[in-house]
């Protein structure tokens, strides 16, 4: 233990004489217990049954295939449309997700709305907390054909009508118009909490400057919102790529595949008792995340401070 | 600063208001479709009040799936309660640790190990932990979901970010004046914590009502489904009964809407907080 204490030189933060790592030990362990048993431990045996065979991979010993799970999942022609699917449907909930909410962020940060600001501030983030499971019950209701107040609607108003979770071709904006009505208040409390911080003697000197609105936002605004952005883009992303309970609830996967994202076919796979498939797929999911995850930092790292 | 023009005003005030409607309107549905006969909504969807105002659908979902509605309701209480309050003490305890000895390298490893795991597609974690689960014999009993659920990204962040901020003179002055490790904790920290730990709680109580695949996993019977679970479930029923469907919605959604009515400065704060430093 006094030897751990001698790693490193103390930060700065800290006091210069530093006690014993001692009592954190203590401290630590339960949080250590739970990171272990339900982290670290299940991605590892998750990692390690990806290489096992399906039917083995409960038993003490099991069978060792090498890669033959992964080259099967990529033989699998549902699962590689799973994977361009789940690709293509986090790029647009990504952009749609931070595009809505930093527009309606901008919006009720600006003079324009005045004292409605806090209601509508709870009007956006209220789904966020409330239960995805009930949120998505009644959004898939209301997509219902027969039941649904949303066709009705459209049909008073003398629109056309959506086809909602029945057609392959409007399934994937259904989800995604669900998910952004569950989600994107919290990308929006985000966007404000920054634009709370950005320095007003800027927008001043822009405004003596003449700039015009755009030029402001441009210049002036963006750069200051860097931080919430790569918050907001790293979050969406990890949130989107796992895409599961919204499918669970309204579509199953379908119609026709056409929302059967990787979580969820894996998801399948697991209930089927295909481990070896099923974990596979978790690992080249999790790299995905790991990997756009960490671009995206270094990305926002490289670009020169604005 | 030029003065925005009125039209512009209006328009934004019309544009939040709308955006505010598409947000509210799936709850008011719900509530108002919970009060009407699942023949009286097909008849007519979209009617903004209800035909009358009878609790009688509470008899029809008084059991869902064989298992009575009071057990559900008392398993989110109590599973919610209980994994919020050890997510919270054994967070706190975490983060505290990690915090005041940032470099010893196994604290340093625990950190990453607890970042993984947070990035870590969670649906698909699920899968591992129930093997993990079958190994320690903590399936179908309600203390695999209380542990399982304790863990969580936003109240670490918001503890580390947190103890982070606690002047190092204060540690230090104590130190001198020869208390403990465990004093400081108690008569320093913990007071000035106070905050902290009650939005966190809150936010954990909000985000684990709401969790439901763990739940479904980890339990052997509907003896440990939670509300969420059972609402799942009656969805999921061939033969709709809608008006159960969005009656058991309501009760779903209830309790921590009202919740959050309550506390809402201190969640959007909260959560904001505990984000920004992910």
């Amino acid at each position: 233990m006094n030897a751990a204490t001698a790693h490193g030189p103390p930060r700065p933060l800290l006091p210069d004489r530093m006690p014993p790592v001692g009592i954190f030990w203590l401290f630590v362990l339960p949080f250590a217990a739970l990171t272990a048993v339900f982290g670290v431990w299940p991605i590892i045996l998750s990692i390690q049954t990806s290489f096992t065979a399906s039917a083995t991979a409960l038993k003490p010993n099991p069978t060792w295939v090498g890669l033959a799970n992964y080259v099967s999942i990529f033989a699998d022609p549902v699962f590689v449309a799973s994977l361009w699917r789940t690709l293509l449907y986090t790029f647009l909930a990504v952009v749609s997700t931070i595009t809505l909410a930093l527009l309606y962020a901008l919006l009720l940060h600006s003079a324009l709305v005045g004292r409605g600001r806090t209601f509508f501030k709870l009007a956006i983030f209220l789904p966020v907390v409330t239960p995805d499971i009930a949120g998505y019950v009644v959004w898939r209701w209301l997509y219902d054909q027969s039941f649904g107040a949303l066709n009705m609607a459209l049909a008073a108003l003398h629109l056309p009508t959506f086809g909602g979770l029945a057609s392959t071709s409007t399934v994937l904006q259904a989800v995604l118009i669900a998910e952004l009505w569950h989600h994107v208040g919290f990308y929006v409390v985000i966007f404000l909490a920054n634009l709370a911080l950005c320095d007003k003697g800027q927008m001043e000197a822009a405004d003596i400057d003449g700039a015009g609105a755009w030029q402001k936002f441009w210049h002036v605004v963006l750069p200051q919102l860097r931080p919430a952005l790569l918050v907001n883009s790293v979050y969406a992303l990890i949130q989107y790529l796992k895409t599961f309970t919204v499918v669970a609830v309204m579509t199953k996967g379908g119609p026709n595949d056409a929302t059967n994202f990787l979580s969820y076919y894996a998801y399948q796979l697991f209930d089927q008792g295909r481990y070896g498939e099923a974990t596979a797929m978790a690992s080249v999911l999790f790299a995905i995340v790991i990997v756009l995850a960490a671009a995206l930092m270094r990305l926002q790292r490289t670009r020169p401070a604005g | 600063m030029q003065r925005p023009s009125p039209w512009l005003k209006a328009l934004a005030i019309i544009t939040a208001t709308l955006v505010s409607v598409i947000c509210l309107y799936p709850y008011y549905w719900m509530l108002v479709s919970s009060f009407r006969t699942t023949q009286a909504i097909l008849s007519s969807p979209l009617r903004p009040w209800p035909e009358q105002l009878s609790l009688d659908v509470l008899r029809e979902i008084a059991t869902v799936g064989g298992t009575p509605l009071w057990r559900y309701a008392l398993n989110s209480v109590l599973i919610t309660s209980a994994s919020t309050l050890i997510g919270i003490l054994v967070t706190a305890l975490g983060a505290y640790a990690l915090v005041r000895r940032p470099k010893f390298w196994l604290f340093r490893c625990l950190r990453a190990g607890f970042m993984v795991t947070i990035m870590y597609p969670y649906m698909l974690l699920v899968i591992p932990v129930y093997i993990v689960m079958y190994k320690i014999g903590l399936l179908g009993g309600y203390s695999g979901i209380i542990l399982f659920l304790a863990l969580g990204p936003i109240q670490f962040f918001l503890f580390e970010q947190f103890f982070q901020t606690i002047p190092r003179s204060i540690i230090e002055a104590a130190l001198i004046d020869g208390a403990s490790e465990a004093q400081i904790l108690f008569s320093v920290v913990l007071p000035l914590a106070m905050p902290v730990v009650a939005t966190a709680s809150i936010i954990t109580f909000l985000l684990n009502w709401a969790q439901w695949l763990p739940v479904l996993v980890v339990s052997r019977s509907p003896d440990t489904y939670t509300l969420p679970v059972a609402l799942l479930n009656l969805n999921g029923e061939l033969g709709v009964n809608f008006q159960g469907i969005m009656a058991l919605s309501v009760l779903t959604t209830i309790p921590v809407t009202l919740f959050f009515l309550v506390a809402q400065r201190r969640v959007m704060s909260g959560m904001t907080a505990g984000a920004v430093k992910g």
